[in-house]
């Protein structure tokens, strides 16, 4: 070992296979230029290495590493932030490269590679993901060992096998370390993986939002009941409420933003259920009305919704217990009464005039509504993913000319005339139903079940929810959209890949549903196993645990694994490892038992001379085992225990089997 | 300062004895992270970090698969030196100025080692693997200064095996130990060449060195004819060499008393002669004070006149 060991081919080999497999994840979110830059680096380093390219001079390196530098800043805007800190992260892996010569060199790229395993893990965290990321770890580890084995080892495959054979032998102490190792709040806040891209809904409606929400299969979140699951019209998810109107656009008021738990009484049975979010880049969660959350992991706005802090950027798990018929704001008039019956000041005045004249005929506000509904339920009305275009009186256009529309248009049109009639209304928007998967008792609700409903007030009864959808396709609430889109055939039309369009294939539609309870099983179990998740867990399997015990266990638990595992690689019963040694020891016992035996300090020469005299007969045998013995022991010479072994046994099948015990006696 | 060094070995001489063959067993092993090691942990911490700030139960769960084969790595580190079993495997001597080699064989009793270094730190370790129930020898090769026995002591042998992250070693004795000739030196022949042969008796008349006389020894091959003792012959003794007789012979005597110098450049000087005499294969004798090699030839003889220049004065018994 000199003072500059070079990289052995073998580590080189598996630090390449490595790299490529690191790089890999990370493509989604790395701009194109890396995969060049990985290329040139890559066939670089193999040149250098069959000794027909030289090391970059220094001041080329430095040259590369501004060159990554400015490639970073130009594709991702910004040298800091997590995007552009990874890019940077895999750049200088490729760079590095180049540059190794030393051992040490290619430490730094192994440490770097374990790194950007964990930095693919911000983006991506599903269970395929995680399987995944062994491969490198592996290739990672097989390149460390490589590092260490003598130039004479060239074949990669037995490298990485002692790799893997290391891997497994980790995994119960990780087990281990991953259930009791306790979680840590976030010690400081660091830049997230950014939620662009992310599909769901706004913290605004227009009219076809809501439409082209419907046309993504994506997942929006699952649900858990504690008992069975709802029946589906009674499934409706609350996200956000729209109390601003601006003529086009419906949109959160700001006061909807005040946490201000309104007034309510909880009324009926309470339903718990845990709900597991997907990443949706704004702050609030879904949950049935009226729900209530741990403190700490949402807080109730003065609208019902429930808002937490910061945008959910990672999927996220809460519990909630849920009264569906509870009263909302009952008792007395609420001070958002005024916001709940603001409207442009001009406008669809055809709506407005059916209104008033509405309100004529029915005095009391339930009446109203009912005459609303039964409108839509009465007239031509048609629940479709593409209504045709309309003008600038959106409302006026909709509900006199086209008769057409998503649940947006009929919760946006229905909530104007209340407002223009002098009934506080808002619309609220969230997901209803959910698919129910038989797998795992849960429900998934994907984007397109996203839907929009109206609630208005009346006193003594407070805030009522009403489904103005409902009356012109009752199937999308009690079905489903693809049942209601049935007729036009449009249900995820733009996504011929996506399994939810093939639901009437049976056998696929079984392991559809097999494996999305599999990933939710591992985003309940593995990607939510924080802090009050592990607390909860380990009170529920051990009881009340403090701090010191949890800490003892550990360190005894990891202790008792080390030794079984010590016990399994060092086979403590088999103290006699030398074959040799253990084939003569019976070779003597066997002699024993017919009255040769060995004295002390006696050669095995002699020995053998000695009871081959005595034994006359077994003579050729006992002295053939000796030679073979003496040869493989001393000279040194090639042979294998087999040989040994055999010559034994055929010194036993030399001697007379009855004797034994007879010369024994004496 | 050097108390530690002292107090370290009387440690290690009771702990490890010396041996001409050695088995590592667990109370010869030691075991520490290496600066690898200590930079993989920290490599660890940073990843714990991120995953306790990101709140990412995979970055958790990959930090703890690591931490985790940190530990097992202990044990594999170990087993590739437990049992292995070192033997002293004799040396080459050179001259001072050469390097010595010793031999140590290594041998597997059961499974296969992987890259185990020996040697000294010093002058580097040798990487070698060892195959399962198999037998490696390592030529250590050490630079040498002075004659006489060179006794390099405890040999280091050590693994880093299977990551590099933690090394085993152990200091061991196997009394290893090499002859170091004096540093050949050309210079004149030293006078005092020959002296005539005697058809007497024996009884040399040469003042000192009477002592010298060897007496009569059974006739072998290779003995040149003129010193047979015909006297004995005729007598019916049969035939024998008078043994002494040659060292007043034609050939040369190499002796120390006349030359002029220190005893180290006499010595050199009576090194190269020593050599370059054998290479002609002339017989020849080698006088020192106090004994006297030869007259002979040949490789043995060689041998024995090197070996007794290189341990000449010095206070040392033969090593085996």
């Amino acid at each position: 070992m000199s003072a500059k060991p070079g990289i052995p081919r073998n580590s080189l080999i598996w630090l390449l296979v490595a790299q490529v497999l690191v790089i890999l994840p990370h493509l989604t979110h790395l701009p194109l230029w890396i995969i060049g830059l990985w290329l040139g680096c890559a066939s670089w380093r193999i040149q250098i290495f069959r000794m027909r390219a030289r090391y970059p001079r220094s001041w080329l390196k430095a040259l590369l590493m501004i060159g990554a530098g400015f490639g970073v800043y130009f594709s991702r805007g910004s040298l800091v932030g997590l995007e552009a800190g990874v890019v940077l992260l895999i750049a200088a892996f490729i760079l590095k490269l180049v540059e190794m010569s030393t051992r040490r060199d290619a430490l730094v790229l192994i440490f770097l590679g374990f790194f950007a395993v964990v930095t693919s893990y911000l983006f991506e965290d599903s269970l395929v993901a995680g399987l995944y990321s062994l491969l490198p770890v592996t290739a990672l580890l097989a390149a460390m060992i490589g590092l260490q084995q003598s130039s004479l080892v060239t074949r990669p495959w037995p490298t990485v096998r002692l790799a893997v054979s290391l891997l497994l032998q980790a995994v119960p102490l990780m087990l281990v370390l991953f259930l009791f190792f306790p979680r840590l709040p976030p010690l400081w806040s660091l830049p997230q993986a950014g939620g662009q891209g992310v599909t769901g809904l706004a913290d605004h409606m227009a009219p076809g939002d809501i439409a082209r929400l419907s046309r993504s299969p994506e997942l929006a979140f699952r649900a858990s009941f504690d008992g069975d699951i709802p029946p589906r019209n009674q499934l409706y998810w609350r996200a956000v409420t729209f109390e601003r109107f601006d003529g086009r656009r419906w949109s959160q008021s700001y006061a909807s933003h005040l946490p201000q738990v309104p007034e309510w009484q909880k009324v009926g049975e309470p339903l718990s259920y845990s709900v597991v979010m997907q990443p949706s880049g704004q702050p609030w969660l879904f949950a049935l009305d009226v729900p209530q959350v741990a403190t700490g992991q949402a807080q109730m706005m003065s609208d019902f919704h429930l808002q937490r802090r910061q945008p959910v950027n990672q999927p996220l798990m809460y519990q909630v217990t849920s009264w569906l018929d509870a009263r909302r704001e009952a008792t007395s008039a609420p001070e958002s009464l005024g916001r709940a019956l603001q409207l442009p000041e001009q406008g669809n005045p055809r709506s407005r005039a059916w209104a008033t004249e509405l309100r004529r005929t029915a005095q009391e506000p339930q009446a109203m509504v009912n005459a609303l509904l039964k409108h839509f339920n009465r007239q031509p009305y048609h629940y479709t993913l593409e209504p045709p275009p309309v003008g600038s009186d959106i409302v006026d256009d909709f509900l006199f000319e086209t008769l057409s529309g998503f649940c947006a248009h009929y919760a946006g049109a229905m909530t104007f005339v209340l407002r223009a009639a002098g009934i506080p209304a808002r619309v609220v928007a969230g997901y209803q139903g959910g698919e129910v998967n038989p797998a795992g008792n849960y429900l998934s609700v994907h984007q397109f079940d996203a839907h929009a409903w109206v609630e208005y007030w009346v006193a003594d009864r407070g805030w009522v929810s009403v489904d103005p959808t409902f009356q012109v396709a009752p199937e999308r609430v009690e079905q489903g959209l693809e049942q209601a889109l049935a007729r036009e055939q449009s249900f995820l039309a733009d996504k011929p890949m996506s399994l939810l369009r093939y639901r009437d294939i049976g056998w696929l539609n079984a392991l559809r549903l097999r494996w999305d309870s599999v990933n939710y099983g591992w985003q309940r179990w593995v990607l939510n196993y924080q802090g009050d998740q592990q607390s909860e867990m380990l009170r529920r399997w051990f009881g009340k645990l403090d701090g010191q015990t949890l800490g003892l266990g550990l360190v005894a638990t990891l202790g008792v694994l080390i030794a079984v595992l010590a016990l399994v690689l060092f086979k403590p019963w088999r103290r006699d490892t030398d074959v040799q040694q253990r084939l003569f020891r019976r070779f003597e016992r066997l002699l024993a038992r017919h009255g040769a035996r060995r004295h002390k300090g006696e050669g095995a020469r002699n020995f053998a001379e000695r009871a081959a005299m005595m034994l006359p007969e077994q003579a050729p045998a006992i002295l053939a085992f000796v030679r073979i013995y003496e040869a493989q022991r001393y000279a040194q010479q090639a042979g294998t225990a087999d040989d040994l072994s055999g010559a034994l046994r055929q010194v036993r099948r030399a001697l007379p089997w009855r004797l034994s015990r007879s010369v024994d006696r004496s | 300062m050097r108390v530690l060094p002292r107090f370290r070995d009387r440690w290690l001489l009771r702990r490890i004895p010396p041996a001409s063959s050695v088995r590592l067993n667990q109370r010869r092993i030691f075991i520490m992270p290496t600066a690898v090691g200590l930079a993989f942990l920290v490599a660890l911490l940073l990843m714990l970090l991120t995953a306790i700030n990101y709140q990412n139960s995979l970055a958790y769960g990959l930090t703890f698969l690591l931490g985790s084969l940190y530990l097992v790595t202990i044990l594999h580190t170990w087993r590739n030196l437990a049992g292995l079993v070192l033997q002293a495997g004799g040396s080459i001597a050179a001259f001072v100025g050469e390097h010595a080699l010793l031999r140590v064989r290594l041998e597997s009793p059961g499974r296969g080692y992987q890259a185990v270094a020996l040697g000294w730190p010093a002058s580097g370790l040798r990487l070698v693997d060892v195959p399962a129930g198999g037998t490696v020898e390592v030529e250590l090769s050490l630079p040498t200064q002075r004659r006489g026995w060179l006794r390099p002591g405890r040999v280091r042998v050590e693994s880093r095996f299977p990551l590099g992250l933690l090394v085993a070693w152990s200091w061991v004795d196997l009394e290893l130990a090499a002859l170091v000739y004096p540093q050949p030196l050309i210079a004149e022949r030293p006078p005092g060449g020959s002296a005539p042969e005697s058809e007497d008796e024996g009884t040399l008349t040469r003042g000192a060195g009477v002592d010298d006389y060897q007496g009569l020894r059974a006739w072998q091959p290779g003995d040149p004819r003129r010193r047979l003792h015909w006297k004995a012959y005729s007598r019916g003794q049969g035939l024998l060499v008078k043994d002494f007789a040659s060292l007043l012979g034609n050939d040369p005597l190499l002796d120390f008393d006349a030359l002029e110098g220190d005893t180290e450049q006499r010595l050199s000087i009576l090194c190269h002669w020593v050599v370059d005499l054998s290479d002609k294969q002339q017989p020849f004798a080698l006088q020192l004070p106090g004994e006297l090699a030869g007259p002979d030839s040949g490789q043995a003889h060689r041998d024995a006149c090197l070996r007794a220049l290189a341990l000449h004065g010095l206070n040392e018994e033969g090593a085996k």
